[in-house]
């Protein structure tokens, strides 16, 4: 037990469920002695829905719906995972151009991702103007996604077991390119107005500090664990998709403070305009405007329109897809870290068991070790570089 | 590299029997080190699945974290059905800097629904924290030593293990059964 400085009762404070930067419903239960954290307890499940009882009795098709639900600001990731599990369950091939198209959606949900976690962040340690900012350029990735699933933010219901659902619609990838061009300089100006800014520096730089072995030990991942000085991102690490062909970095830091998460994903930013870039470049078949009109010009029989590697979806599947027996362990890199999913199949159209391993939920289970210590104002800056969205905390 | 090929070639000359699982790389390291267990079929993307008694988790545990398995990826459990065991996983692996498809076990420990009660691997592993509080709340698998095992999700007074496949929702009826 920490000794009390102030010499009078140690101060419960309840901060949430309800509470502004508290970024959804978290509660936090936390004991000061006078400015000082003495302890800090998380109290979750407000959000709680059942999402992992829900998948045991819906088919992967009803259940892609549900899934942008979990963490409603990378609803990209959530999908891509949902089938990637049942499709490696059955060694079901995706064509090249669908593996494109699903990479280039992922590293923009990696961007909003990062967007939004950024303007809250700058939010709570006082700085509220970047909110403003982050909006009108992720505006710009959903407009993307109107044009390509008919929705914004989540229920886009774009990734399908083998593919995707619909092929990139008539001039997205110009706007998308135009996207990219727009973007990257807005990097440089969020950094010109925040990276130096003596008031943030202040404000984050040595706070919220968790070492290399102690990130490891906890089970961190993604920028958390990036920043504390490790190399790992699974888009190296597995080998998924079609990440192999592009040209990019991983990005880390080693101090493991609140600033060091910061600038991982401020670079991961603009990795993820470098990886867009080069899909769109590189994608198998060109634009729509080009598949369509080779497959007008050639004919039906014609290269354009047999070769699988210009198709968006490989066979399609039944609805009464059945999982197949067996089980296995598949995750992605999302925005937030290991996203993974552990699914047991039972030869039934539904899976066996769905367990949801989500990079927020094992994440925020540090809090209290970082919170121990640190003075009452910095629990929220140190929150807010956690980068939590409490849909998939408690799914 | 070669001796374990070795060793695993002469198991399985001795088993002689399609069936049973050839031991994997960590399976044989364990067995080296005199841990006895029984190796379960590999998973679909080639992970060792290792069976192991709930008496030996944490010497077995404790071992795999030895070995370099510093990472527990996912902790999860699972009911292998009405009246039957109440199962236990944690997978692992070998987090390192620039790893490339680093090695990866999973563990599994069986428990009886009567009793379904497991050491805790908090103190190996933090990550353990929160996933196996929800294990807890949602298969009533007691993780002894936790330092902090109640309800994660539920309500701290909810009535019953949702994720078991007995389980029935209370007051739970369809829409179109009400008029």
């Amino acid at each position: 037990m920490a000794m009390i400085e102030t010499k009078t009762e140690p101060m419960v404070l309840n901060m949430g469920p309800h509470h502004p930067s508290m970024h959804g419903v978290l509660r936090l239960i936390v004991t000061l002695d006078g400015e000082d954290v003495i302890d800090c307890e998380p109290v979750i499940g407000y959000l709680h829905r059942g999402m992992e009882k829900i998948a045991e009795n819906r088919t992967n098709t009803m259940y892609v719906p549900y899934v942008s639900r979990w963490d409603y600001a990378e609803g990209m990731f959530n999908e891509a995972i949902t089938v990637n599990a049942p499709e490696k369950l059955a060694d079901i091939p995706v064509p090249r151009r669908a593996s494109y198209i699903r990479v280039i959606m992922l590293e923009l949900n990696r961007i909003a991702n990062h967007l939004l976690w950024l303007g809250p962040f700058m939010a709570d340690v006082g700085a509220q103007t970047p909110f403003f900012y982050i909006f009108r350029e992720r505006e710009m990735i959903y407009d993307l996604w109107e044009a390509v699933s008919g929705y914004r933010m989540v229920n886009n219901n774009y990734f399908r077991i083998g593919g995707v659902a619909a092929d990139l619609p008539y001039g997205w990838v110009d706007k998308c390119e135009d996207f990219c061009d727009y973007f990257l300089p807005k990097v440089d100006e969020y950094e010109r107005l925040i990276t130096d800014n003596p008031i943030f520096r202040r404000r984050v730089e040595g706070v919220g500090t968790i070492g290399r072995e102690d990130a490891i030990n906890w089970g961190l991942s993604g920028p958390m664990l990036r920043a504390s000085g490790v190399k790992w991102d699974l888009r190296k690490v597995d080998h998924y998709e079609c990440y192999d062909d592009f040209d990019w970095e991983v990005q880390w830091e080693t101090a493991g403070d609140c600033f060091a998460r910061y600038l991982v994903r401020i670079r991961e930013m603009r990795e993820s305009v470098k990886i867009v870039r080069q899909a769109l470049k590189g994608l198998p078949g060109g634009p729509f405007e080009n598949l369509e009109a080779k497959r007008v010009a050639e004919g039906p029989k014609s290269e354009w329109a047999k070769n699988p590697d210009y198709q968006f979806i490989g066979k399609k599947i039944a609805p009464t897809f059945k999982i197949p027996k067996g089980e296995h362990y598949v995750r992605v890199e999302s925005g937030k870290g290991e996203l993974g999913i552990y699914i047991i199949g039972d030869d039934s159209v539904f899976p066996w068991r769905w367990k949801i391993r989500a990079a927020d939920f094992n994440n925020l289970q540090v809090l209290p070790y970082l919170l121990r210590g640190v003075k009452v104002a910095d629990i929220v800056a140190i929150l807010g570089s956690i980068d939590v969205i409490m849909g998939s905390v408690d799914r | 590299m070669a001796e374990e090929a070795k060793q695993e070639g002469t198991q399985a000359e001795e088993q002689g029997d399609a069936k049973i699982v050839e031991a994997g790389k960590v399976s044989s390291w364990l067995t080296e080190n005199g841990f006895e267990h029984e190796s379960l079929e590999k998973d679909h993307s080639g992970v060792e699945v290792l069976k192991v008694d709930r008496e030996f988790l944490l010497p077995f545990a404790t071992a795999l974290y030895a070995y370099g398995f510093n990472y527990l990826a996912c902790q999860a459990a699972y009911d292998t059905g009405p009246g039957g065991d109440l199962v236990s996983t944690y997978h692992l692996l070998k987090l390192s800097d620039n790893a490339d498809r680093p090695d990866e076990v999973r563990l599994k420990v069986f428990l009886p629904r009567e009793d379904p009660k497991v050491p805790s691997v908090y103190w190996i592993w933090k990550a353990a924290d929160w996933q196996e509080r929800e294990s807890y709340d949602m298969y009533g698998i007691v993780y002894e030593g936790h330092p902090n095992l109640k309800r994660l999700l539920m309500n701290e007074d909810w009535v019953g293990w949702p994720l078991r496949k007995d389980y029935i929702s209370p007051d739970f009826y369809e829409l179109q059964d009400a008029y």
